[in-house]
Protein backbone atom coordinates (compact mmCIF):
# COMPACT_ATOMS: atom_id res chain seq x y z
CA UNK A 1 0.00 0.00 0.00
CA UNK A 2 1.92 2.92 -1.28
CA UNK A 3 1.37 6.11 1.34
CA UNK A 4 -0.70 8.08 -0.53
CA UNK A 5 -3.52 5.04 -0.31
CA UNK A 6 -2.96 4.86 2.98
CA UNK A 7 -3.62 8.77 3.92
CA UNK A 8 -6.49 8.62 1.82
CA UNK A 9 -7.97 5.39 3.97
CA UNK A 10 -7.61 7.37 7.38
CA UNK A 11 -8.89 10.11 6.02
CA UNK A 12 -11.79 8.18 5.26
CA UNK A 13 -12.22 6.36 8.29
CA UNK A 14 -12.20 9.57 10.11
CA UNK A 15 -15.01 10.63 8.19
CA UNK A 16 -17.09 7.91 8.63
CA UNK A 17 -16.43 8.63 12.35
CA UNK A 18 -17.54 12.04 12.04
CA UNK A 19 -20.80 10.96 9.89
CA UNK A 20 -21.41 8.29 13.14
CA UNK A 21 -21.05 11.20 15.99
CA UNK A 22 -22.94 13.59 13.83
CA UNK A 23 -25.95 10.69 13.50
CA UNK A 24 -25.88 10.05 17.19
CA UNK A 25 -26.17 13.65 17.84
CA UNK A 26 -29.05 14.14 15.47
CA UNK A 27 -30.85 10.85 17.20
CA UNK A 28 -30.15 12.53 20.69
CA UNK A 29 -31.28 15.76 19.35
CA UNK A 30 -34.58 14.19 18.59
CA UNK A 31 -35.26 12.41 21.34
CA UNK A 32 -34.83 15.44 23.30
CA UNK A 33 -37.01 17.24 21.19
CA UNK A 34 -39.91 14.31 21.80
CA UNK A 35 -40.07 14.49 25.40
CA UNK A 36 -40.45 18.54 25.20
CA UNK A 37 -43.17 17.86 22.85
CA UNK A 38 -45.06 15.72 25.28
CA UNK A 39 -44.17 18.32 28.03
CA UNK A 40 -46.30 20.77 26.01
CA UNK A 41 -48.55 18.42 24.44
CA UNK A 42 -49.33 17.11 29.00
CA UNK A 43 -49.46 20.98 29.86
CA UNK A 44 -51.11 22.90 27.57
CA UNK A 45 -53.06 20.91 24.82
CA UNK A 46 -54.47 18.24 27.46
CA UNK A 47 -55.92 20.86 30.02
CA UNK A 48 -57.36 22.97 27.09
CA UNK A 49 -58.78 19.87 24.98
CA UNK A 50 -60.36 19.04 28.34
CA UNK A 51 -61.69 22.68 28.95
CA UNK A 52 -63.11 22.14 25.07
CA UNK A 53 -64.63 18.88 25.91
CA UNK A 54 -66.29 20.62 29.23
CA UNK A 55 -67.80 22.99 27.29
CA UNK A 56 -70.17 20.87 25.10
CA UNK A 57 -70.90 18.67 28.04
CA UNK A 58 -73.93 18.47 30.37
CA UNK A 59 -72.71 16.07 32.88
CA UNK A 60 -69.54 14.82 33.35
CA UNK A 61 -69.52 12.73 37.50
CA UNK A 62 -66.39 11.41 38.66
CA UNK A 63 -64.90 8.64 37.74
CA UNK A 64 -66.22 8.19 34.21
CA UNK A 65 -63.49 8.73 31.31
CA UNK A 66 -65.98 10.56 28.92
CA UNK A 67 -69.18 13.08 29.44
CA UNK A 68 -72.27 11.24 29.99
CA UNK A 69 -74.23 13.63 27.81
CA UNK A 70 -73.32 16.30 25.50
CA UNK A 71 -75.00 19.88 25.13
CA UNK A 72 -74.79 23.32 23.53
CA UNK A 73 -76.33 24.73 26.81
CA UNK A 74 -72.88 26.42 28.01
CA UNK A 75 -71.96 27.47 24.39
CA UNK A 76 -75.55 29.38 24.05
CA UNK A 77 -75.49 30.97 27.29
CA UNK A 78 -71.83 32.23 26.36
CA UNK A 79 -73.10 33.98 23.77
CA UNK A 80 -76.93 34.43 24.02
CA UNK A 81 -76.95 37.49 26.35
CA UNK A 82 -78.87 36.54 29.01
CA UNK A 83 -78.30 37.88 32.61
CA UNK A 84 -76.69 40.57 30.78
CA UNK A 85 -73.61 38.55 29.09
CA UNK A 86 -72.82 37.69 26.04
CA UNK A 87 -71.84 39.93 22.71
CA UNK A 88 -72.23 42.96 24.42
CA UNK A 89 -69.96 42.36 26.77
CA UNK A 90 -67.43 40.65 24.92
CA UNK A 91 -67.37 43.79 22.62
CA UNK A 92 -66.94 45.85 25.74
CA UNK A 93 -64.05 43.81 27.25
CA UNK A 94 -62.64 43.67 23.72
CA UNK A 95 -62.96 47.18 23.41
CA UNK A 96 -61.42 47.98 26.83
CA UNK A 97 -58.51 45.48 26.06
CA UNK A 98 -57.99 47.16 22.56
CA UNK A 99 -57.99 50.79 23.91
CA UNK A 100 -55.66 49.56 26.64
CA UNK A 101 -52.90 48.39 24.12
CA UNK A 102 -53.35 51.30 22.01
CA UNK A 103 -52.99 53.67 24.69
CA UNK A 104 -50.48 52.29 26.63
CA UNK A 105 -47.88 51.06 23.43
CA UNK A 106 -48.25 55.01 22.41
CA UNK A 107 -46.77 55.87 25.74
CA UNK A 108 -44.62 53.24 26.27
CA UNK A 109 -42.78 54.27 22.31
CA UNK A 110 -43.08 58.12 23.11
CA UNK A 111 -41.47 56.47 26.41
CA UNK A 112 -38.62 54.71 24.85
CA UNK A 113 -37.43 57.13 22.77
CA UNK A 114 -37.13 60.08 25.26
CA UNK A 115 -34.91 57.54 27.24
CA UNK A 116 -33.52 55.78 24.33
CA UNK A 117 -32.13 58.85 22.16
CA UNK A 118 -31.83 61.65 24.23
CA UNK A 119 -30.03 62.79 27.39
CA UNK A 120 -31.48 64.77 30.32
CA UNK A 121 -31.61 65.02 33.87
CA UNK A 122 -33.64 63.18 35.98
CA UNK A 123 -33.38 60.00 33.01
CA UNK A 124 -32.52 57.24 35.01
CA UNK A 125 -34.96 58.35 37.83
CA UNK A 126 -37.58 58.68 35.09
CA UNK A 127 -36.49 55.21 33.90
CA UNK A 128 -36.50 53.66 37.68
CA UNK A 129 -40.34 54.82 37.71
CA UNK A 130 -41.68 53.40 34.60
CA UNK A 131 -41.15 49.84 36.18
CA UNK A 132 -42.22 50.77 39.58
CA UNK A 133 -45.96 49.25 38.76
CA UNK A 134 -43.70 46.20 38.83
CA UNK A 135 -42.83 46.81 42.46
CA UNK A 136 -45.81 47.20 43.67
CA UNK A 137 -48.55 44.34 44.06
CA UNK A 138 -51.59 45.29 41.60
CA UNK A 139 -53.71 44.72 44.87
CA UNK A 140 -52.60 47.83 46.48
CA UNK A 141 -52.28 49.36 43.38
CA UNK A 142 -56.04 48.69 43.15
CA UNK A 143 -56.93 49.91 46.54
CA UNK A 144 -55.10 53.14 45.58
CA UNK A 145 -55.90 54.08 42.75
CA UNK A 146 -60.02 53.26 43.48
CA UNK A 147 -59.50 56.23 46.15
CA UNK A 148 -57.97 58.58 43.56
CA UNK A 149 -60.71 57.67 41.10
CA UNK A 150 -63.60 57.75 43.24
CA UNK A 151 -62.52 61.89 44.56
CA UNK A 152 -61.87 62.28 40.12
CA UNK A 153 -64.87 60.69 39.18
CA UNK A 154 -63.04 58.03 37.19
CA UNK A 155 -64.24 55.08 39.49
CA UNK A 156 -66.87 52.99 37.57
CA UNK A 157 -66.61 54.52 34.77
CA UNK A 158 -64.91 52.73 30.99
CA UNK A 159 -62.36 55.25 31.14
CA UNK A 160 -61.51 54.90 34.31
CA UNK A 161 -61.18 51.28 33.93
CA UNK A 162 -58.92 51.50 30.18
CA UNK A 163 -56.76 53.80 32.39
CA UNK A 164 -56.01 51.40 35.06
CA UNK A 165 -55.25 48.96 32.88
CA UNK A 166 -53.50 51.45 31.13
CA UNK A 167 -50.85 51.73 33.97
CA UNK A 168 -50.49 47.88 35.29
CA UNK A 169 -49.49 47.18 31.32
CA UNK A 170 -47.18 49.75 31.32
CA UNK A 171 -44.27 48.44 32.21
CA UNK A 172 -44.68 45.30 30.56
CA UNK A 173 -44.65 47.43 27.35
CA UNK A 174 -41.90 49.28 28.19
CA UNK A 175 -39.59 46.81 28.37
CA UNK A 176 -40.82 45.19 24.92
CA UNK A 177 -39.99 48.55 23.32
CA UNK A 178 -36.78 49.69 24.71
CA UNK A 179 -34.38 47.47 23.43
CA UNK A 180 -35.80 47.38 19.36
CA UNK A 181 -36.28 51.63 20.01
CA UNK A 182 -32.55 51.60 21.10
CA UNK A 183 -31.74 48.50 17.73
CA UNK A 184 -33.29 51.10 15.53
CA UNK A 185 -31.72 54.31 16.55
CA UNK A 186 -32.02 57.37 15.15
CA UNK A 187 -29.69 57.07 11.82
CA UNK A 188 -32.16 56.23 9.30
CA UNK A 189 -34.74 59.54 10.72
CA UNK A 190 -31.50 61.46 9.76
CA UNK A 191 -31.38 59.91 6.29
CA UNK A 192 -35.28 60.42 6.07
CA UNK A 193 -34.81 64.37 7.05
CA UNK A 194 -32.17 64.83 4.82
CA UNK A 195 -34.34 63.23 1.83
CA UNK A 196 -37.42 65.59 2.25
CA UNK A 197 -39.14 63.15 5.08
CA UNK A 198 -41.35 65.77 7.52
CA UNK A 199 -41.91 65.29 10.98
CA UNK A 200 -45.27 63.11 10.22
CA UNK A 201 -43.94 61.42 7.27
CA UNK A 202 -41.34 60.17 9.68
CA UNK A 203 -43.69 59.04 11.56
CA UNK A 204 -45.41 57.31 9.27
CA UNK A 205 -43.07 55.72 6.88
CA UNK A 206 -39.73 55.20 8.86
CA UNK A 207 -40.42 55.02 13.00
CA UNK A 208 -43.42 53.07 12.67
CA UNK A 209 -42.39 50.46 10.15
CA UNK A 210 -38.80 50.28 12.35
CA UNK A 211 -40.82 49.63 15.29
CA UNK A 212 -43.13 47.58 14.43
CA UNK A 213 -42.04 44.22 15.85
CA UNK A 214 -42.05 45.76 18.83
CA UNK A 215 -45.39 47.97 18.43
CA UNK A 216 -46.75 44.39 18.04
CA UNK A 217 -45.02 42.42 20.74
CA UNK A 218 -46.59 45.39 23.23
CA UNK A 219 -50.37 45.36 21.93
CA UNK A 220 -50.87 42.06 22.08
CA UNK A 221 -49.01 41.97 25.36
CA UNK A 222 -51.09 44.64 27.08
CA UNK A 223 -54.44 43.62 25.51
CA UNK A 224 -54.21 40.17 26.85
CA UNK A 225 -53.29 41.85 30.25
CA UNK A 226 -56.35 43.85 29.69
CA UNK A 227 -58.30 41.12 28.62
CA UNK A 228 -57.75 38.43 31.68
CA UNK A 229 -57.90 41.75 34.23
CA UNK A 230 -60.22 40.49 37.38
CA UNK A 231 -59.47 42.22 40.26
CA UNK A 232 -58.53 45.45 38.86
CA UNK A 233 -61.70 45.65 36.58
CA UNK A 234 -63.98 44.67 40.11
CA UNK A 235 -62.76 47.13 42.00
CA UNK A 236 -62.04 50.29 39.67
CA UNK A 237 -65.56 49.19 37.54
CA UNK A 238 -67.21 48.81 40.91
CA UNK A 239 -69.18 46.28 39.50
CA UNK A 240 -70.81 48.71 37.05
CA UNK A 241 -68.05 47.74 34.01
CA UNK A 242 -69.10 44.67 33.30
CA UNK A 243 -65.82 42.83 31.50
CA UNK A 244 -65.67 39.22 30.17
CA UNK A 245 -63.56 37.78 33.29
CA UNK A 246 -66.21 39.30 35.36
CA UNK A 247 -68.88 37.35 33.89
CA UNK A 248 -66.82 34.01 34.16
CA UNK A 249 -65.49 34.03 37.19
CA UNK A 250 -68.37 33.34 39.48
CA UNK A 251 -68.70 30.19 37.33
CA UNK A 252 -65.06 28.91 37.87
CA UNK A 253 -65.41 29.79 41.80
CA UNK A 254 -69.17 28.90 41.67
CA UNK A 255 -68.75 25.57 40.25
CA UNK A 256 -70.25 25.42 36.64
CA UNK A 257 -67.99 23.83 34.91
CA UNK A 258 -69.96 23.51 31.88
CA UNK A 259 -70.35 27.47 31.10
CA UNK A 260 -67.47 28.25 32.92
CA UNK A 261 -65.82 26.00 29.86
CA UNK A 262 -67.35 27.61 27.55
CA UNK A 263 -66.99 31.15 28.63
CA UNK A 264 -62.60 29.90 28.75
CA UNK A 265 -63.08 28.67 25.11
CA UNK A 266 -64.98 32.19 23.82
CA UNK A 267 -61.80 33.70 25.70
CA UNK A 268 -59.65 31.54 24.09
CA UNK A 269 -60.89 31.78 20.43
CA UNK A 270 -60.98 35.69 20.66
CA UNK A 271 -57.46 35.84 21.77
CA UNK A 272 -56.58 34.04 18.86
CA UNK A 273 -58.21 35.98 16.67
CA UNK A 274 -56.81 39.12 17.74
CA UNK A 275 -53.06 37.71 18.34
CA UNK A 276 -53.65 36.21 14.44
CA UNK A 277 -54.55 39.78 13.23
CA UNK A 278 -51.36 41.09 14.70
CA UNK A 279 -49.47 38.54 12.95
CA UNK A 280 -51.36 39.16 9.58
CA UNK A 281 -50.42 42.84 9.66
CA UNK A 282 -46.76 42.07 10.30
CA UNK A 283 -47.01 40.02 7.74
CA UNK A 284 -48.62 42.92 5.60
CA UNK A 285 -45.24 45.25 6.34
CA UNK A 286 -43.04 42.59 5.57
CA UNK A 287 -41.64 42.11 8.85
CA UNK A 288 -41.96 38.59 9.00
CA UNK A 289 -39.84 38.13 5.87
CA UNK A 290 -36.31 37.01 6.23
CA UNK A 291 -33.13 38.84 6.49
CA UNK A 292 -32.10 41.41 8.88
CA UNK A 293 -34.27 44.22 10.11
CA UNK A 294 -31.47 46.58 11.18
CA UNK A 295 -28.22 45.30 9.55
CA UNK B 1 -26.77 75.48 -5.83
CA UNK B 2 -23.55 78.01 -3.79
CA UNK B 3 -22.99 77.22 -0.54
CA UNK B 4 -20.92 79.20 1.95
CA UNK B 5 -20.47 78.74 5.48
CA UNK B 6 -19.60 81.80 7.57
CA UNK B 7 -17.73 81.24 10.49
CA UNK B 8 -19.55 78.55 12.36
CA UNK B 9 -19.02 77.83 15.79
CA UNK B 10 -20.14 74.63 17.45
CA UNK B 11 -19.70 72.85 20.68
CA UNK B 12 -21.41 69.48 21.55
CA UNK B 13 -20.94 67.98 24.79
CA UNK B 14 -18.28 70.37 26.26
CA UNK B 15 -16.12 69.96 23.00
CA UNK B 16 -15.43 72.25 20.79
CA UNK B 17 -15.95 70.55 17.27
CA UNK B 18 -16.35 73.42 14.63
CA UNK B 19 -14.04 76.50 15.38
CA UNK B 20 -14.84 79.89 12.96
CA UNK B 21 -15.71 77.40 9.76
CA UNK B 22 -15.89 79.47 6.50
CA UNK B 23 -15.91 78.46 3.04
CA UNK B 24 -17.80 78.54 0.09
CA UNK B 25 -18.61 76.42 -2.49
CA UNK B 26 -19.37 77.31 -6.07
CA UNK B 27 -22.40 76.12 -8.08
CA UNK B 28 -21.59 72.96 -9.95
CA UNK B 29 -18.11 72.08 -8.40
CA UNK B 30 -17.27 68.86 -6.84
CA UNK B 31 -16.04 69.76 -3.34
CA UNK B 32 -13.73 67.44 -1.01
CA UNK B 33 -13.72 68.01 2.65
CA UNK B 34 -10.29 66.57 3.93
CA UNK B 35 -8.51 65.90 7.26
CA UNK B 36 -7.86 63.38 9.94
CA UNK B 37 -10.88 61.76 11.77
CA UNK B 38 -11.93 63.88 14.40
CA UNK B 39 -11.71 67.10 12.68
CA UNK B 40 -14.82 68.43 12.50
CA UNK B 41 -15.53 67.02 8.97
CA UNK B 42 -18.63 65.12 8.78
CA UNK B 43 -20.74 67.53 11.63
CA UNK B 44 -19.68 70.28 8.72
CA UNK B 45 -21.71 68.46 6.63
CA UNK B 46 -24.66 67.89 9.10
CA UNK B 47 -24.34 71.35 9.92
CA UNK B 48 -25.03 71.76 6.14
CA UNK B 49 -27.81 69.74 6.50
CA UNK B 50 -29.19 71.29 8.94
CA UNK B 51 -28.97 68.23 11.40
CA UNK B 52 -26.92 69.63 13.63
CA UNK B 53 -27.53 73.29 14.33
CA UNK B 54 -24.48 75.58 14.72
CA UNK B 55 -23.64 77.53 17.93
CA UNK B 56 -22.72 80.56 15.69
CA UNK B 57 -21.86 81.81 12.39
CA UNK B 58 -24.48 81.25 9.16
CA UNK B 59 -25.42 78.81 6.47
CA UNK B 60 -26.11 80.57 2.80
CA UNK B 61 -27.62 78.53 0.06
CA UNK B 62 -27.13 80.82 -2.99
CA UNK B 63 -26.79 84.04 -0.84
CA UNK B 64 -29.95 83.49 1.28
CA UNK B 65 -29.50 82.07 5.10
CA UNK B 66 -31.02 79.29 5.85
CA UNK B 67 -30.57 78.78 9.56
CA UNK B 68 -34.20 79.08 10.06
CA UNK B 69 -35.10 76.20 6.94
CA UNK B 70 -35.92 72.20 8.46
CA UNK B 71 -33.94 69.86 7.35
CA UNK B 72 -36.34 68.24 5.43
CA UNK B 73 -36.89 71.62 3.45
CA UNK B 74 -33.23 72.24 2.95
CA UNK B 75 -32.96 69.74 0.02
CA UNK B 76 -29.49 68.54 0.73
CA UNK B 77 -29.40 64.75 0.54
CA UNK B 78 -26.88 62.99 2.42
CA UNK B 79 -25.04 59.90 1.28
CA UNK B 80 -24.18 58.42 4.09
CA UNK B 81 -20.93 56.06 5.35
CA UNK B 82 -23.46 53.45 6.70
CA UNK B 83 -25.70 53.58 4.11
CA UNK B 84 -28.97 54.00 5.94
CA UNK B 85 -31.70 51.77 3.53
CA UNK B 86 -35.07 51.23 4.63
CA UNK B 87 -35.19 47.55 5.68
CA UNK B 88 -38.75 47.40 5.07
CA UNK B 89 -38.97 48.59 1.70
CA UNK B 90 -37.48 47.06 -1.84
CA UNK B 91 -34.80 48.80 -3.59
CA UNK B 92 -37.00 50.74 -5.40
CA UNK B 93 -39.15 51.80 -2.60
CA UNK B 94 -36.19 53.03 -1.47
CA UNK B 95 -35.06 54.61 -4.12
CA UNK B 96 -38.40 56.61 -4.97
CA UNK B 97 -38.44 57.66 -0.92
CA UNK B 98 -37.57 61.41 -1.40
CA UNK B 99 -40.11 61.43 -4.66
CA UNK B 100 -43.12 59.73 -2.08
CA UNK B 101 -42.01 62.56 0.52
CA UNK B 102 -42.45 64.88 -2.13
CA UNK B 103 -46.03 63.78 -3.31
CA UNK B 104 -44.85 62.75 -6.83
CA UNK B 105 -47.67 60.49 -8.18
CA UNK B 106 -47.07 56.79 -7.74
CA UNK B 107 -46.05 55.92 -11.68
CA UNK B 108 -43.93 59.06 -12.20
CA UNK B 109 -41.77 58.36 -9.00
CA UNK B 110 -41.53 54.56 -9.68
CA UNK B 111 -40.08 55.85 -13.24
CA UNK B 112 -38.02 58.19 -11.49
CA UNK B 113 -36.67 55.52 -9.01
CA UNK B 114 -35.98 53.22 -12.05
CA UNK B 115 -34.01 55.89 -13.98
CA UNK B 116 -31.68 56.62 -10.64
CA UNK B 117 -31.28 52.31 -10.72
CA UNK B 118 -29.92 52.78 -14.30
CA UNK B 119 -27.53 55.77 -13.49
CA UNK B 120 -25.94 53.68 -10.90
CA UNK B 121 -25.79 50.63 -12.94
CA UNK B 122 -28.83 48.66 -10.97
CA UNK B 123 -30.99 48.58 -13.40
CA UNK B 124 -33.77 45.40 -13.19
CA UNK B 125 -32.20 45.33 -9.02
CA UNK B 126 -35.52 47.19 -8.40
CA UNK B 127 -37.87 44.27 -6.69
CA UNK B 128 -34.99 43.00 -4.60
CA UNK B 129 -34.55 43.45 -0.46
CA UNK B 130 -32.02 45.79 0.48
CA UNK B 131 -30.45 42.65 2.31
CA UNK B 132 -29.50 40.78 -0.51
CA UNK B 133 -27.28 42.98 -2.25
CA UNK B 134 -23.99 43.28 -1.42
CA UNK B 135 -22.39 46.12 0.16
CA UNK B 136 -20.79 47.73 -3.00
CA UNK B 137 -24.61 47.85 -4.14
CA UNK B 138 -25.88 49.15 -1.14
CA UNK B 139 -23.98 52.20 -1.67
CA UNK B 140 -24.84 52.72 -5.26
CA UNK B 141 -28.88 52.08 -4.36
CA UNK B 142 -28.19 55.06 -1.26
CA UNK B 143 -26.43 57.26 -4.11
CA UNK B 144 -29.62 56.71 -6.31
CA UNK B 145 -31.82 57.66 -3.25
CA UNK B 146 -30.18 60.40 -3.39
CA UNK B 147 -29.91 61.51 -6.85
CA UNK B 148 -33.84 60.85 -6.81
CA UNK B 149 -34.32 63.71 -4.11
CA UNK B 150 -33.23 66.04 -6.46
CA UNK B 151 -31.04 67.87 -4.13
CA UNK B 152 -30.04 71.44 -4.69
CA UNK B 153 -26.27 70.24 -3.42
CA UNK B 154 -25.47 66.67 -2.61
CA UNK B 155 -23.32 65.84 0.71
CA UNK B 156 -21.44 62.39 0.54
CA UNK B 157 -20.61 61.26 4.52
CA UNK B 158 -17.30 58.97 3.63
CA UNK B 159 -19.23 57.04 1.32
CA UNK B 160 -16.24 54.73 0.14
CA UNK B 161 -15.04 53.80 3.33
CA UNK B 162 -16.58 50.72 3.93
CA UNK B 163 -15.89 49.48 0.64
CA UNK B 164 -12.74 46.81 -0.15
CA UNK B 165 -10.57 48.98 -2.67
CA UNK B 166 -11.14 47.86 -5.60
CA UNK B 167 -15.43 48.77 -5.11
CA UNK B 168 -13.75 52.07 -4.25
CA UNK B 169 -11.99 52.63 -7.41
CA UNK B 170 -15.38 51.79 -9.60
CA UNK B 171 -17.70 53.90 -6.54
CA UNK B 172 -15.82 56.83 -7.34
CA UNK B 173 -15.33 57.00 -11.04
CA UNK B 174 -18.90 56.26 -10.82
CA UNK B 175 -19.86 59.34 -8.53
CA UNK B 176 -17.29 61.69 -10.73
CA UNK B 177 -19.46 60.32 -14.01
CA UNK B 178 -22.96 61.49 -11.98
CA UNK B 179 -21.32 64.48 -10.68
CA UNK B 180 -20.76 65.15 -14.09
CA UNK B 181 -24.07 64.44 -15.57
CA UNK B 182 -26.23 65.57 -13.14
CA UNK B 183 -23.80 68.75 -12.50
CA UNK B 184 -25.45 69.38 -8.83
CA UNK B 185 -22.83 71.24 -6.33
CA UNK B 186 -21.15 67.79 -4.26
CA UNK B 187 -19.72 68.11 -1.16
CA UNK B 188 -17.38 65.01 -0.27
CA UNK B 189 -15.75 64.06 3.42
CA UNK B 190 -13.06 61.74 3.01
CA UNK B 191 -10.04 61.12 4.75
CA UNK B 192 -8.10 59.60 1.72
CA UNK B 193 -5.55 62.62 0.51
CA UNK B 194 -5.88 60.43 -3.12
CA UNK B 195 -9.07 60.56 -3.11
CA UNK B 196 -9.61 64.00 -2.40
CA UNK B 197 -7.06 64.96 -5.26
CA UNK B 198 -8.20 63.32 -8.26
CA UNK B 199 -11.94 64.06 -7.89
CA UNK B 200 -12.34 67.44 -6.06
CA UNK B 201 -12.18 70.95 -7.67
CA UNK B 202 -11.68 72.24 -4.47
CA UNK B 203 -10.06 70.62 -1.51
CA UNK B 204 -11.20 72.18 1.54
CA UNK B 205 -8.80 70.65 4.39
CA UNK B 206 -9.79 70.73 7.88
CA UNK B 207 -7.79 69.84 11.29
CA UNK B 208 -9.07 70.53 14.45
CA UNK B 209 -12.12 72.02 13.85
CA UNK B 210 -10.47 74.64 11.67
CA UNK B 211 -10.42 75.29 7.81
CA UNK B 212 -6.30 74.79 7.13
CA UNK B 213 -6.47 75.35 3.32
CA UNK B 214 -8.66 75.78 0.93
CA UNK B 215 -7.64 75.47 -2.87
CA UNK B 216 -7.16 73.37 -5.94
CA UNK B 217 -6.05 69.91 -5.32
CA UNK B 218 -2.94 70.67 -7.35
CA UNK B 219 -2.45 73.98 -5.07
CA UNK B 220 -2.72 71.97 -1.24
CA UNK B 221 -0.02 69.41 -2.88
CA UNK B 222 2.45 71.62 -4.83
CA UNK B 223 1.70 74.81 -2.28
CA UNK B 224 0.85 73.47 0.94
CA UNK B 225 0.06 76.19 3.79
CA UNK B 226 0.74 74.27 6.63
CA UNK B 227 2.65 71.10 7.95
CA UNK B 228 -0.70 69.21 8.65
CA UNK B 229 -1.16 69.51 4.61
CA UNK B 230 1.61 68.49 3.52
CA UNK B 231 2.08 65.62 6.21
CA UNK B 232 -1.01 64.33 4.13
CA UNK B 233 0.13 64.04 1.35
CA UNK B 234 3.40 62.50 2.03
CA UNK B 235 2.59 59.21 2.43
CA UNK B 236 4.88 57.71 -0.62
CA UNK B 237 2.11 56.51 -2.66
CA UNK B 238 1.59 57.34 -6.66
CA UNK B 239 -0.91 58.29 -8.81
CA UNK B 240 -1.08 57.40 -12.34
CA UNK B 241 -2.03 59.49 -15.08
CA UNK B 242 -1.12 60.96 -18.59
CA UNK B 243 0.97 63.89 -19.89
CA UNK B 244 -0.09 66.27 -21.84
CA UNK B 245 0.96 69.67 -23.27
CA UNK B 246 3.02 69.99 -20.15
CA UNK B 247 0.97 69.24 -17.48
CA UNK B 248 0.10 65.65 -16.02
CA UNK B 249 -3.53 65.04 -15.28
CA UNK B 250 -5.16 62.54 -13.38
CA UNK B 251 -8.80 62.93 -12.71
CA UNK B 252 -9.40 66.65 -11.93
CA UNK B 253 -5.76 67.10 -10.40
CA UNK B 254 -3.77 69.20 -12.89
CA UNK B 255 -0.11 69.76 -12.08
CA UNK B 256 2.82 71.28 -13.98
CA UNK B 257 5.32 68.71 -15.71
CA UNK B 258 7.07 70.69 -18.35
CA UNK B 259 9.99 68.21 -18.92
CA UNK B 260 8.38 65.23 -18.89
CA UNK B 261 7.62 63.37 -22.05
CA UNK B 262 4.45 63.00 -23.22
CA UNK B 263 2.51 59.50 -22.49
CA UNK B 264 1.21 57.70 -19.29
CA UNK B 265 3.13 58.82 -15.97
CA UNK B 266 3.01 58.94 -12.38
CA UNK B 267 3.03 61.43 -9.71
CA UNK B 268 5.28 60.33 -6.84
CA UNK B 269 4.87 62.29 -3.66
CA UNK B 270 7.82 60.92 -0.74
CA UNK B 271 8.13 62.58 2.71
CA UNK B 272 10.42 65.19 2.95
CA UNK B 273 10.85 65.52 -1.04
CA UNK B 274 8.85 67.87 -3.25
CA UNK B 275 6.08 65.64 -5.03
CA UNK B 276 7.58 64.64 -9.06
CA UNK B 277 6.10 63.62 -12.20
CA UNK B 278 7.38 60.66 -13.64
CA UNK B 279 7.04 59.04 -16.78
CA UNK B 280 6.15 55.35 -17.49
CA UNK B 281 7.59 54.21 -20.27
Amino acid sequence: MTAASSHTTAATADMHAELAARRRRARRGLVVTRVLIGVELALVALPLAVVAVWAFTDAWPWPDLWPQSLSLRGIEQALSGRQNMGWETLALSIGIAAACAVITTTVAALACRALCHFRWRGRSAFQFATILPFIIPSTVFAMGVQVVFLQVGLARTVPGVVLAHAVVALPYAIILMTDITQAAGTHREEAARTLGAGPWQMICHVIIPQLLPGIISSLSMCYIMSFSQYFLTLLVGGGRVQTFVLVLFPYLSGGDRTIACAYSLVFLAVTFAVFLIFELVLRRFGVREEGELYG
Amino acid sequence: MQVALEHIDLELGGKRILRDVSFAVEDGQFVSILGESGAGKSTTLKVIAGLVPQDAGRVLFDGACVDDVPTHRRNTAIVFQDIRLFPNMDVRQNVAFPCKMRKMPKAERLATADAMLEAVQLAGFGDRRTYELSGGQQQRVAVARALAAHPRALLLDEPFSGLDEQLRDEMRKLVSRLHAEFGMTSLMVTHDPDEALVMSDVIVYMSEGRVVQTGSPAELLLHPADDVVRAAFDNSSSIEGVVDDGCFTSGKLVVPAHDVPRGPAVLVRLAGRAPFVHALS
